[in-house]
């Protein structure tokens, strides 16, 4: 019996050990954030707009939305990101839109200017109206994951699938970065 | 009005072969109307704070249980406790971040140098062995998510015969293993990806994996908990850790006798009740011995050949990660550089990495899945090896007793044992 | 649970299970339906609207078709969304079903409870142990054996791809399974990881790859394969460029350049001997030969800069000539160009030297083939492949064509023939199946199996003096001479001459074809270009220069240096369309390399690199 009870105890205490002594090891390289967490990001200036952002993602409607960084829009009457290209007729017709859900709305500001924003519950996350403002526009819109909505998965399946590892795990302080402050690339941590 | 679209379109025909980089292609208009540009609203996520209310749960549910299961034997406090976590943790927190993922971020901290681990995700993964080696696994009988879905739909468990019990026992660890390699290589989280039960809590999730969620539930209802006795990772180290434990559920109170009437065992869905074997005829002593020394010996050959094995098999494994996934694609099949449909390359080539690098660091990765293949040969060479031995070690059991390591400490056999 | 065990009560509450249960499964059912319904018609991606807009670009007046836009987008938007919330709906009430279900079953158990019978124990404890530990052994040794089994059918692509250099062509068969490759990486991923899980699963990709020799199989056209990294071509490894055929798959190649103000010109470099023989490529070295009568040196350059890297002085021979042989100036003795493999250069010399030196220029092998008998000197280039160097040595005295080990310079084949002697270089091509070595000699055009050097076929067309090589395509070789014919061969046991022309014919430049198109560069200065199939005269142009150098096809134009400097570019087109006539300022009479974003070109004494 006390033979039993001994190596039940020296077992018990060995594993005890050897937790603390990964716990130590890690906590000892600094590898430890007290306070930290992470969120997941994509990076604009990476992003190819490939769709499958609009796919992948965990939850029914994507938790990737299209963002519009404003300042940097240039409020174009002929927007890339809005119409599709060889439009000849700018109106709000379906016909002309790159948008497959209508979640790009076009308003009228001023002449010649066109305020675009985006109806968060339509957009699906494709990324087309991004594609275009980024090939034949400023760049303003761009594809992000909105924290509201986002579950925060351990391992974020779009970002396993992102053909240009574009979404990584970064600090929730700087996790809804928008294009404009989004000077450098975020330095990433990895996935 | 026309002309300007006119200006626009030239333009923007003009700018058309500039590269899909953003660029400031037009100027920040200035408005005379006095509109004022929206912000763009960046929501942040949850900070940090919610997941410490989480620990402290995870912490009174662990003790809540250990008290319960030890002390005061009241199996529907342990009930109560896994509804509350089936609802707290499962559809509330949406069952993420749990224990069983948190192996793949300690060894991503310990692999990766960029990672920095949070200690949340530390404690997550600490808390419920270091209660293991106390009290049992107290985590599998109230606290954990995926158990107790799993137990609440036990309707008429079948019997499973020992064999098969054992060999399906080493499932866990081959599950452990890989999930390791996969995450020190920075690959993938497979143990997250393949979870079956998380698309339930979340509500949705890949079709496939609701469907696998289903099937194991329906399973669960004749093999009782199939995902925590056969494929658990975690568990793996919880029925380790859970053999040392200072103290353990009893099926009978701590103070009095076992009768032998074997209700208990009927009571257990889990098989995790040992029968007595101190009647038995105990088999020679000298022939014993020498099967286990013959073990003791063969057990470094197993490791060995497993790990020469595990050696050999990283080549495939090593597919698992992307980088030399795409650099094998690319030279294996050159074809699809001209495929547009095929996006991971396209964004390669895009890219403008050649294939020199990214061979390269393809290379890397797969140094590293050798070594790493290696470990893992040796490590299930050793698991495999040390089960079979362990059949071999008689450890007089003098009365009906749960098996520490098995044990999930969800006192059924508690209401069953007549003894008071 | 104390509940009333009466009958009426356990009915009722079977009653309720078998209830829930049926909803349960409508439900699911409904859910299964629904994903199948959104997998295959997905709305958001209807093909009707996608063909509908299609249409509507080209007629953007058409009012009607306006309409009908809108409306199957408004559908299609609707149907979306009512596919997300059916989703939602069905889930929580599944999961409300199931909750159920679950309760009641867990109540009827209750109520059906009994003490059950006792868990057999099965007698003798020791059975069950040996059982397990036998089982444990045979399950521990399946997963081994399915692991090695699985590694031994893996094919390790990034040893090949270290070793060769080159990426695996692709087997016929695997071509219609290539397509398969396009399933996401996610699936694919999920079968490697679950290999070793799973023993039945055997990765995918290693079925398709059989043999362990895959990477030897060959493209089935008789266009070369692509040799080239993933980023672009840095390759140019002999004469003519891959299999010696003309083309090349650079990108980026410059079209504008000027050697006298430097325009456009990345660097130039004085060369110290002179030679007849064009520059080869590999990765970042140049390699190029030049010889006089002392020294016959290999030089390797660095492309990038114009350094020079090494040279190597073809000295020191066994059974090399004391004084070399007598030979044209023109031509001189380092006419043949040098051909690379990557891992070796290889180099042949008007004396009959042949000789093999690492990257780095140490000598790995050298020997004497005797030394030519020829009036011009020996101008044959090198090419080797798959380890085999094929060196075309047709002299006054005796026609050979040889194969030597790349590695050691043992000779592997040599093909005897009775021909008179040639100043072409051997040419590789996939015909009729087979690996084949073209050689033009007078008068025979000759196809032997690259493997074995057996003559697969040769056909008497030609006469006087060749030097130009052949040209292959599309199942087809063209070989030609001056004052003779430019002939369409059709290879096989019975060669035979699909069309010929007997006007514009080059003595010393070899055609090149590609796309349908056969070009043809004349010793007094026409370049004209042909229908490849029928022979139909297409266009041609007249230069005062002539052209001794021959065209090379890259990036959808055709490249055609003339003596005086000059390179014509045309576009590879049925019209002609010329692209430009920018000069290096040298003579030149060589063929130009190319990489990616460069061109190499030789002068009389310089050697240039064109690009930014």
């Amino acid at each position: 019996m006390n033979r039993k009870n001994f190596i039940n105890r020296s077992g018990r205490w060995l594993l005890f050990g050897g937790l603390a002594y990964l716990a130590g090891r890690i906590i000892y390289r600094q590898k430890v954030s007290p306070s930290g967490k992470y969120s997941w990001q994509i990076d604009p200036y990476k992003c190819t707009q490939c769709g499958r952002c609009a796919t992948e993602c965990v939850r029914g409607l994507s938790a990737v939305k299209c963002v519009h960084a404003y300042q940097l829009c240039g409020y174009c009457d002929l927007c890339g990101g809005y119409f599709k290209p060889n439009t000849h007729s700018l109106n709000t017709g379906a016909e002309n839109q790159l948008c497959p859900t209508g979640a790009l709305k076009r308003k009228f500001i001023e002449e010649p200017f066109f305020e675009y924003t985006i109806d968060e519950e339509l957009c699906n996350g494709c990324g087309k109206c991004v594609k275009g403002c980024s090939s034949f526009g400023n760049g303003s819109l761009q594809l992000q994951i909105r924290h509201k909505l986002c579950e925060n998965c351990n391992e974020c399946s779009i970002a396993r699938v992102c053909p240009s590892d574009a979404i990584t795990r970064v600090p929730v302080e700087a996790a809804s970065q928008i294009k404009g402050d989004f000077i450098k690339p975020v330095t990433p941590a990895p996935k | 009005m026309k002309g300007l679209k006119t200006i626009l379109l030239i333009l923007i025909l003009l700018v058309a072969f500039d590269s899909v980089q953003a660029q400031q292609r037009f100027p920040k208009p200035e408005f005379k109307t006095g509109y004022t540009q929206p912000v763009p609203d960046t929501p942040l996520p949850h900070g940090v704070s919610r997941k410490f209310v989480d620990l402290t749960v995870l912490l009174t549910v662990m003790s809540l249980t250990a008290w319960f299961a030890i002390r005061k034997r009241w199996r529907r406090g342990i009930l109560i406790l896994s509804v509350f976590s089936a609802l707290y943790f499962g559809f509330l927190r949406q069952g993420c971040i749990c224990p069983v993922g948190s192996i793949q971020n300690v060894v991503l901290a310990l692999a990766d140098p960029t990672y920095v681990i949070p200690l949340y995700v530390l404690l997550f993964f600490l808390l419920p062995l270091v209660f293991s080696l106390f009290f049992g696994r107290v985590f599998c009988g109230a606290a954990c998510p995926l158990g107790a879905i799993q137990d609440l739909l036990v309707f008429k468990p079948i019997t499973i015969a020992p064999w098969l019990r054992k060999t399906l026992g080493i499932f866990p660890y081959v599950y452990l293993g890989l999930a390791v390699l996969f995450a020190a290589t920075g690959s993938e989280f497979i143990i997250c990806r393949y979870d079956p039960f998380i698309g339930i809590y979340r509500m949705h999730g890949p079709y496939l994996m609701i469907l696998l969620g289903i099937a194991f539930l329906l399973t669960g209802l004749f093999i009782a908990r199939p995902y925590c006795r056969f494929i658990c990772p975690y568990g793996a180290l919880l029925n380790i850790t859970s053999r040392f434990s200072r103290w353990h559920l009893s099926v009978y109170p701590a103070k009095s006798k076992c009768i032998e009437c074997k209700l208990c065992t009927t009571g257990c869905p889990f098989e995790a009740i040992d029968f007595p074997d101190v009647k038995e005829p105990r088999p020679e002593p000298r022939r014993n011995a020498r099967r286990f020394i013959l073990f003791f010996i063969l057990i470094p050959v197993i490791m060995a050949a497993g790990g020469w094995i595990g050696s050999k098999s990283h080549v495939f494994l090593s597919r698992a990660n992307q980088t030399v996934y795409v650099a094998e694609l690319l030279i294996s099949h050159p074809e699809l550089r001209d495929d547009p449909a095929n996006l991971d390359i396209q964004t390669f080539l895009a890219s403008g990495k050649s294939l020199e690098t990214l061979v390269e660091e393809a290379q890397v990765i797969r140094h590293k899945f050798y070594v790493g293949s290696w470990i893992l040969g040796v490590f299930l060479g050793l698991v495999i090896g040390l089960t079979a031995l362990n059949q071999l070690i008689y450890r007089r059991k003098e009365d009906y007793q749960a098996n520490k390591g098995a044990c999930y400490s969800c006192g059924r056999c508690i209401d069953y044992c007549p003894v008071e | 649970m104390d509940m009333q065990k009466s009958p009426v009560h356990i009915k009722l509450v079977s009653n309720l299970i078998t209830l829930s249960g049926i909803f349960c499964l409508v439900v699911a059912l409904l859910l299964l339906i629904n994903f199948i319904h959104i997998e295959t018609a997905k709305p958001l991606e209807s093909e009707a609207l996608k063909s509908l807009v299609a249409q509507f670009q080209g007629d953007q007046q058409n009012e009607v078709l306006k309409q009908d836009i809108r409306n199957l987008d408004l559908l299609a938007r609707k149907a979306f969304f009512t596919g997300q919330w059916q989703v939602r709906t069905g889930s929580y009430l599944l999961l409300f079903g199931g909750i159920v279900f679950a309760i009641l079953l867990k109540v009827y158990h209750d109520m059906k409870a009994r003490i059950g019978e006792p868990l057999i124990t099965g007698g003798s404890t020791q059975i069950a142990r040996l059982l397990s530990q036998r089982w444990i052994l045979i399950t521990g040794g399946l997963l081994f054996v399915s692991a090695l089994a699985a590694s031994f059918m893996t094919t390790d692509y990034l040893k090949i791809y270290e070793e060769t250099g080159q990426v695996v062509q692709p087997k016929q068969e695997q071509i219609v399974k290539a397509v398969d490759v396009e399933n996401t990486q996610g699936e694919r991923r999920k079968e490697e990881g679950e290999s070793e899980g799973n023993q039945d699963a055997i990765p995918q990709d290693s079925i398709q790859q059989s043999p362990v020799t895959s990477h030897l199989s060959l493209v089935t056209d008789t266009q070369p394969p692509v040799t080239t990294d993933a980023s672009g071509v840095t390759r140019h490894a002999s004469f003519r460029g891959h299999w010696g055929q003309g083309l090349s798959k650079a990108v980026n190649l410059p079209v504008d350049w000027d050697g006298l103000s430097g325009r456009n010109i990345k660097w130039k470099v004085a060369l110290d001997k002179k030679g007849y023989n064009s520059p080869i490529l590999w990765d970042d070295k140049l390699f190029i030969a030049g010889a006089n009568a002392q020294a016959r040196v290999i030089y390797c350059y660095d492309r990038n800069t114009g350094s020079l890297l090494w040279q190597h002085e073809a000295s020191g021979i066994a059974g090399s000539p004391v004084t070399p042989p007598r030979v044209q100036e023109d031509t001189g003795l380092s006419a043949p160009t040098l051909a690379t493999d990557g891992e070796r250069v290889y180099g042949i010399f008007g004396t009959g030297d042949i000789l093999a030196t690492d990257m780095n220029g140490k000598r790995i092998w050298a020997k004497n083939l005797g030394v030519p008998d020829n009036h011009y000197g020996h101008s044959s280039s090198l090419i080797c492949w798959k380890n085999k160097l094929i060196v075309q040595f047709d002299t006054n005295t005796s026609g050979r064509l040889l194969a030597l080990d790349c590695a050691t310079g043992e000779p592997v084949w040599n093909h005897a023939r009775t021909t008179k002697i040639s100043w072409a270089s051997p040419v590789l091509a996939e015909l009729n199946g087979k690996l084949q070595v073209i050689t033009v000699t007078s008068p025979t055009v000759y196809g032997n199996d690259f493997e074995t050097g057996a003559e697969l076929w040769a056909l008497d067309c030609l006469g006087g003096e060749v030097g130009p090589s052949a040209a292959v395509y599309d199942g087809l070789v063209y070989a030609t001479n001056e004052y003779y014919r430019l002939a369409a061969i059709r290879p096989g046991p019975a060669p035979e001459i699909i069309w010929e022309a007997d006007e514009y014919l080059p003595e010393c430049s070899s055609p090149v074809a590609a796309d349908g198109l056969l070009f043809v560069a004349t010793s007094y200065g026409i370049f004209l270009c042909y229908d490849a199939k029928t022979g139909q005269k297409l266009w041609e142009h007249e230069y005062g220069q002539g052209f001794y150098g021959s065209p090379m096809i890259a990036e959808g134009r055709v490249y055609i240096m003339d003596r005086g400097g000059a390179m014509h570019i045309y576009k590879v087109d049925r019209t002609k369309t010329s692209l430009g006539d920018p000069v290096i300022g040298e003579k030149s009479v060589v063929t130009p390399a190319f990489a990616d974003g460069a061109i190499y070109l030789r002068g009389e004494k310089t050697l240039f690199c064109v690009g930014k």
